[in-house]
């Protein structure tokens, strides 16, 4: 295989039929009256909050808006309310700032400047939020994980990984970008640069050490079963970047199962206990 | 045996572990299939259970025949029709032996049943965990023709279809259960299958989705000459009726003469060098 930036094309007409076939699904399966998401001003929650609209209607998708004080940033809710407006969601601001302060104030170890244990308080919390409307409401929590940041492990562990469905899980952060624009979303947001948002001026490809455009093209190599030796020569760069990335891949699957106990019983959960996964 | 016989490609999804719903999409099915004059009508692999159902497979499974045949042999008395569907069959032998079963029953009742020989266990298919595999193709003479039974991934397998149509099939019914991202996999197969065997081929798929597995539709009659003679709807569950002409068999044969030119030393070939692969 060529590893080429061509790999990742894809039938987005395609693509967004199966994804909205997929919510529609899981959403009538469920019972559920529509979806609550986090609508952050970034490329992938608009991603899946256009996807859900198109998918259930607007009026069944509750985008919120979380923001708090060391994040802040208005062209975020700006852009975040153009999407809202676009896909005609209904919208709901939460300013988490005293709830996080309490957080903050209440953890007798709690470290200001260690900023990745704080970070993850305002990524836990946020799915707090989200699973309160969920829960109250009626509602299936969407997640907005994509694959690049899946696989890398690039999430907070019951954070933002936590939700019911998350559509764009099988896309490549830059397959996602290009389903954004098919989708009608302004270009500015499509390509402003991605962020978790734990704490001021954070990017995505800065922590991760990459451009997504590499990134990408990387793990679509080792999905496809090629050597760190094969991939580097195709994209001519260092074996070592590639290796770094299939380790950090490997590593991290902790944050993508199911927690892990002692085989013990004749059946275990998340180990040989099989069953279909339901929705109802 | 009638010359013309008319099929319905009942393209279902399935309500996974809720055998009681299915039958009842059979039932009526059936109905609709008789009233617009079909003589044989078609559901997908393992649609009386669901497709993905993992453990509970072993709740599921019966023998054959068993409980849900006896209720089809029934509506197909009733009917008059010709019925095949998919269903986990258990082993009489055994209590947890299961295999991936396609069953064919007449207005007098169970003709015969196919076990499915290719059972996928990569990707996201795990069916060698659960199924035994068969160790028989299947081609049965009927009222309706010389009908074979496959199920999906067996037709990835030309010895497959080429050993049912030499028994003698003239429609082999290939049912199924494939996801979305091997639709033009099987787009393929199916038209290679009836063509290279010059017969007809009826292929009908699960529609909707299992745990995130999207089943794409696209169930379909080829001719002998593998054209495309009837199609459904991708993706959504779709009913679609066809014709199979008989008499177009000879013209096919006659003009793309594989049986005629099958060269049996080849699969002694074959044998010998699949056991070194």
């Amino acid at each position: 295989m060529e590893l080429t930036p061509s790999v990742l094309e894809m039938d987005f007409s395609e693509v967004q039929k199966r994804i909205c076939r997929f919510i529609r699904e899981y959403v009538k399966n469920a019972g559920a009256k529509g979806i609550v998401l986090g609508l952050s001003g970034g490329i992938d929650s608009a991603t899946i909050a256009a996807l859900s609209s198109l998918a259930i209607g607007g009026e069944n998708v509750i985008a919120l808006m979380l923001p708090e004080k060391e994040n802040f940033d208005q062209k975020d809710i700006d852009d975040a309310q153009v999407v809202a407006d676009k896909f005609k969601l209904q919208t709901q601001i939460c300013d988490l700032s005293n709830v996080l302060s309490c957080f903050y104030k209440g953890i007798p170890v709690f470290e200001p400047k260690d900023r990745l244990c704080k970070g993850n308080i305002k990524a836990r919390t946020r799915m707090i939020y989200l699973y309160y409307y969920g829960n109250k409401l009626n509602k299936i929590v969407c997640g907005s994980s994509d694959k690049s940041e899946t696989m890398m492990g690039y999430s907070t562990k019951w954070g933002d990984a936590a939700a019911d469905i998350t559509p764009i899980l099988d896309l490549y952060k830059t397959q996602v970008r290009k389903l954004a624009l098919h989708l009608g979303i302004p270009e500015k947001l499509a390509l402003k640069p991605s962020t978790p948002a734990l704490w001021p001026n954070q990017t995505a490809e800065n922590e991760l050490g990459i451009k997504y455009e590499t990134l990408d093209l990387i793990l679509v190599g080792l999905e496809r079963f090629m050597t760190p030796q094969e991939i580097a020569s195709q994209l001519a760069i260092e074996k070592s970047l590639v290796e770094k990335v299939k380790v950090r891949w490997l590593a991290n699957e902790h944050k993508r199962r199911m927690p892990i106990g002692p085989k013990i019983g004749y059946r275990t959960v998340g180990n040989d206990f099989r069953l279909p996964r339901h929705t109802y | 045996m009638k010359d013309k016989i008319k099929l319905a490609l009942a393209q279902i999804s399935s309500k996974r572990e809720d055998k009681e719903a299915n039958l009842q999409k059979i039932e009526k099915l059936t109905r609709k299939a008789k009233d617009l004059g079909a003589d044989l009508v078609i559901f997908p692999e393992l649609c009386l259970s669901g497709y993905v159902v993992r453990d509970q497979i072993y709740e599921l499974a019966e023998t054959v025949p068993g409980p849900t045949v006896e209720k089809v042999e029934e509506l197909a008395k009733k009917t008059g029709m010709h019925i095949i569907f998919g269903m986990p069959e258990l082993s009489e032998k055994t209590q947890a032996t299961i295999f991936n079963t396609a069953v064919l029953i007449s207005p007098k009742g169970l003709i015969g049943k196919y076990r499915k020989m290719y059972l996928p266990t990569h990707s996201v298919f795990e069916e060698k965990r659960y199924f035994r595999p068969g160790y028989q193709t299947a081609a049965f003479p009927t009222e309706l023709g010389n009908i074979g039974l496959c199920i999906c991934y067996d037709v990835f397998f030309p010895e497959v279809t080429r050993l049912t149509r030499l028994k003698g099939a003239q429609l082999i019914v290939c049912i199924s259960a494939s996801p979305a991202v091997r639709r033009s996999y099987f787009e393929t197969l199916t038209c290679a299958r009836a063509l290279e065997n010059t017969t007809f081929l009826a292929y009908v798929n699960l529609a909707g989705v299992q745990d995130g597995l999207q089943f794409w539709g696209g169930s379909r009659l080829v001719s002998p000459s593998g054209d495309v003679l009837a199609k459904a709807k991708y993706d959504e569950e779709d009913f679609v009726t066809c014709e199979v002409d008989y008499s177009d068999l000879r013209t096919a044969e006659t003009f793309i003469p594989t049986l005629k030119d099958l060269r049996p030393e080849l699969f002694d070939k074959l044998k010998e060098y699949s056991e070194r692969l």
